[in-house]
């Protein structure tokens, strides 16, 4: 057959500066987003499945379940939601692509790694707020006369916890070399979000020492964040739980960045 | 041939020694220069990957420089990853993706405006012989074309270092010798290749120069008739054994015999030709084997010497 191929336009110029980041940055959310494409629907489902089966499971305890409880509960939801693509899906992603080799073909693509950290974040955003949405709409659906007081802070509460959760994610993804261990420390962190943080029950009915601990991690503080932005209850120390989480986040973001650049 | 030699790929005394203590790399020198093909051939566990991860910027050389023309890719692996595209061994993530979607996707995240990065996609499709699989599922391809839509994702907007790691595993013979004329055009255009191999016949065929590495170090570089030219004067002798028989011994006279599945290989000087059909007659009619052959010595009898490996023609590596 003939060979029609144009020639090759080899690249000359070496692209720097906010042009660059951006291109690489919308680019790698479609990268993200294409990558995704067969299991996206089966992860909103799931993601919804998770956030209503909480908001209306919890309710099963109780033969009348008192507002206050079915509000703590329908409000801690959102977090589960915003953290669980970025803190688990996306370790075992990164884990499957070290197994398989292919991490090596993403990792060799000239996209600042700060671009490519913060594609992420907006896929997991994707992934986690409908799922928000939907829940609290079951909630208020489920739960008459359920106090919900949707404010302003909203927007800052969902985002920097997406934000924190992803980068945690991250930073285990890349700061562990070893797939299998990542896949370990993801499961741990599941089962950890789950039984032993603040997020669906209150730090009251933990044990002191682990509700203290819990003061230094982000889970609870981005379930006194979201709750507070939802919900007309006085919170003490709101800007203490901004700090933790933003710190959280911030060092996480570094770490992730760092581990991506690092050459052993 | 472009001769713009100050963009040539510089490698200078790469060393890289594990945590562990093993050295992958011992003081590499490397040069290729802009329109070259260039192979790098050696059996696994070489040192070629270590090379090449260090010149994407995966790894970190414990010794050496890396460079194209003036930039230092140690220093700066950013500047590495938009110099250099890269095919890796293994498949490409793309089971979600449509063939040329990520053909499409991978040139504009190297930077390439959406006319010339689809155009230059729908060239390499057809140049290829891929078209027909342009919007089916990554999930849904064969191996071959799978290979072909990797090859011209890494290529689609190539750096000055084109670096491909087996570029035709599981590709079809035709679709082959349509790959190989594509590498041929991106020399053309300027390009550095570096073809990484252990392929040998086929890397003769395709490559300007070639380096053979084992165990870390270079243990001959040059063209491949250079390369051949320590074997002007023999003949390979290849004799077929029958299944499931030993090794037989071999005279003091044939040299580096290697057996590869059922097929043994080694090299005889010219005027032992006699003395070799002789040998392998013998073999056959002791039902040692089952057929033999004499012929001109190959690119793959010059790796056999300095490996002691025979390399992956479609066989199992030693």
């Amino acid at each position: 057959m003939t060979t029609t191929a144009t020639l090759a336009p080899v690249s000359l110029e070496l692209r720097t500066g906010p042009r660059h980041w951006w291109a690489g940055f919308r680019s790698m959310i479609t990268w993200h987003l294409v990558s995704l494409r067969l299991w996206l629907v089966l992860l909103a489902v799931v993601q919804v499945l998770s956030g209503v089966g909480f908001v209306l499971g919890f309710g099963l305890f109780f033969e009348q379940i008192p507002l206050s409880v079915a509000l703590f509960v329908s409000t801690g939801v959102p977090v589960v939601n915003l953290v669980m693509t970025g803190m688990v899906l996306g370790p075992q992603l990164v884990a499957d692509q070290k197994a398989s080799h292919s991490f090596d073909f993403i990792h060799s693509l000239p996209v600042p790694h700060t671009a490519s950290a913060a594609a992420w974040y907006v896929v997991c955003l994707i992934g986690g707020l409908p799922a928000v949405a939907v829940s609290l709409a079951v909630a208020v659906w489920r739960y008459d006369g359920l106090p919900l007081a949707v404010t302003p802070d909203v927007a800052p509460a969902l985002l920097l916890t997406a934000f924190t959760g992803t980068m945690v994610g991250l930073a285990v993804a890349h700061a562990i070399t070893s797939p299998m261990v990542t896949r370990l420390v993801t499961q741990v962190l599941v089962f950890a979000m789950f039984a032993f943080t603040p997020i669906l029950f209150p730090v009251e009915q933990m044990p002191a020492w682990l509700g203290a601990v819990n003061s230094a991690l982000p889970l609870r503080h981005m379930a006194d964040m979201v709750r507070a932005s939802l919900t007309d209850l006085p919170f003490e120390n709101l800007a203490t739980s901004y700090a933790v989480v933003g710190a959280w986040g911030l060092v996480c973001a570094v770490l992730a960045v760092r581990a991506l650049g690092r050459r052993r | 041939m472009p001769t713009d030699t100050a963009m040539a790929f510089h490698a200078e005394g790469v060393t890289k020694v594990y945590a562990d203590g093993l050295r992958a790399n011992d003081a590499l020198d490397l040069r290729i220069a802009p329109g070259e093909v260039f192979g790098l051939l050696g059996p696994n566990g070489a040192g070629k990957s270590t090379l090449v991860k260090q010149i994407i910027g995966l790894l970190k050389p414990t010794e050496g420089t890396l460079r194209i023309g003036e930039h230092d890719l140690v220093a700066h692996p950013e500047i590495a990853r938009q110099l250099c595209s890269y095919l890796p061994q293994a498949q490409m993530p793309i089971d979600s993706f449509k063939a040329a979607e990520a053909i499409e996707l991978t040139g504009r995240i190297r930077g390439g405006d959406r006319a010339t990065v689809r155009a230059r996609t729908d060239a390499l499709l057809e140049a290829l012989d891929i078209t027909q699989w342009r919007d089916e599922l990554g999930m849904k391809l064969s191996g071959g074309v799978k290979r072909l839509v990797g090859f011209a994702m890494a290529t689609v907007l190539p750096g000055r270092l084109v670096i491909l790691d087996e570029p035709t595993n599981d590709v079809d013979p035709l679709r082959r010798r349509l790959l190989w004329e594509q590498v041929r055009r991106l020399g053309d255009e300027g390009c550095a290749v570096m073809l990484v191999t252990h392929n040998v016949l086929e890397a003769e065929k395709s490559v300007d120069r070639l380096a053979v590495i084992m165990d870390g170090k270079i243990v001959a570089e040059g063209t491949p008739s250079a390369l051949k030219a320590a074997d002007r004067g023999q003949l390979r002798l290849q004799v077929m054994l029958s299944p499931g028989v030993e090794t037989p011994e071999s005279p003091e006279w044939v040299r580096h015999p290697v057996r590869v599945g059922n097929n043994l290989v080694a090299t005889i000087d010219e005027d032992a030709a006699s003395a070799g059909i002789d040998w392998a007659v013998g073999l056959m009619g002791q039902g040692t084997a089952e057929e033999y052959a004499l012929g001109a010595t190959t690119l793959e009898d010059v790796y056999i010497r300095l490996t002691g490996h025979a390399s992956a023609n479609g066989e199992d590596e030693a």
